[in-house]
């Protein structure tokens, strides 16, 4: 240990000693004496342009000066985001429509009914609906884009069933109509 | 000095006026005579070569890159002028460069002898640091006397950065063994 510190205390000293070692004083006029042997430096224009390309600039102006130009730098920043507004609005606000699916079933003669569609891929799990003991309805309320939407209701996770109230519906291909939702926006719709 | 003050004198002296560069000369020559005095060990050579320093860094100032120090890139001029000069004049021109014969002359290791003798006080690295071969001295110096980064250092000697750290390595090995043995003498 005593080895250690001594060897860092012998390193401290020889640090501390080359960081304090003096210069020697350069002879009497030694500056003057280089000074007198230098020609002043004739710039080329190149060289000329290059210094004040890459160098700081100092400028002087009043504040009378300033405001036309200030003038414009916010009227173009106004511009921009007029500009912008639109298509940021487009992009990022998708206005989105409540619509409520409603199935008559007075009786409750189906267990489960959940609504598949174009908006849920025709997924059942993603959209349950809830039978209504008041008015005899399976209901689901969901928030829709606006648009076509194709759906249909899945009864008891196997029977597929039109919406008997929808205005429209188009042939799936397979033997069923799928009911046809159009959501205009802005607008809760009752289905 | 500061930076951008350096870096203002330049541009005045670049753009046609020499006077500026005087500060630039009062604030180095101390360091640039004195690497030639250790060198040459002659006040007036010294002298001569400091000053052809000066003017060759002043003839080439349009190369010297902006943002960098002024003071790494004079020194390795002064460094070639010493080198130029110990060529031309027969003497030594290993010095700065990666010969093992140069750690061991005659003439140091009788220096070095008088040095152990006659020193053991806070001076004794000092002693030690003139009477080592040039290129561990020049790299301790501009490590710790200089403050110059592993990469300056690295820039000024013309070697690798691990080439530079070796040598502060080995130096400050040489001058702790001297130290030692300097301690057994006594």
């Amino acid at each position: 240990m005593s080895g250690k510190n001594d060897a860092r205390l012998l390193d401290a000293t020889i640090k501390s000693s080359l960081s304090s070692m003096p210069d020697e004083t350069a002879p009497e006029g030694f500056s003057a004496r280089v000074m007198r042997e230098l020609q002043p430096k004739k710039p080329s224009v190149w060289m000329r342009f290059k210094l004040w390309l890459f160098g700081p600039q100092s400028m002087t102006f009043t504040p009378i000066q300033v405001v036309p130009v200030m003038t414009c730098v916010v009227a173009l920043i106004v511009l921009g985001i007029v500009q912008m507004k639109p298509s940021a609005m487009s992009e990022d606000t998708v206005r989105l429509s409540s619509v409520r699916f409603v199935l008559n079933d007075m009786n409750m003669n189906a267990k489960t009914v959940s609504v598949i569609g174009s908006f849920n891929s025709w997924k059942a799990e993603r959209s349950v609906m809830y039978y209504n003991n008041d008015e005899g309805t399976w209901i689901l309320e969901a928030t829709l884009p606006p648009g076509d939407h194709e759906y249909m209701f899945l009864v008891d996770g196997v029977k597929l069933v039109s919406d008997p109230q929808a205005s429209m519906s188009r042939d799936d291909g397979f033997g069923n109509k799928n009911s046809i939702l159009f959501v205009n926006g802005g607008h809760e719709q009752i289905l | 000095m500061d930076e951008t003050y350096e870096a203002e004198i330049i541009k005045e002296v670049l753009l046609g006026d020499p006077q500026p560069f005087e500060a630039l000369v009062r604030e180095y020559q101390g360091a640039i005579y004195s690497l030639m005095l250790r060198n040459v060990r002659d006040s007036s050579m010294a002298a001569d070569l400091a000053q052809e320093s000066f003017t060759r860094a002043y003839a080439r100032l349009e190369t010297f890159k902006k943002g960098k120090r002024f003071f790494p890139w004079l020194y390795s001029i002064a460094l070639n002028v010493a080198r130029d000069h110990m060529r031309k004049s027969g003497r030594d021109f290993h010095v700065f460069m990666d010969n093992p014969t140069d750690m061991d002359r005659p003439e140091d290791r009788k220096n070095e002898q008088e040095a152990m003798e006659n020193h053991l006080d806070g001076n004794v690295v000092f002693e030690f640091v003139q009477t080592m071969a040039p290129k561990y001295r020049e790299a301790l110096i501009l490590r710790y006397k200089h403050d110059f980064s592993m990469q300056e250092i690295a820039n000024v000697l013309d070697i690798s950065v691990s080439g530079a750290k070796m040598r502060i390595s080995r130096g400050l090995e040489m001058l702790r063994d001297q130290f030692k043995e300097v301690s057994n003498v006594r």
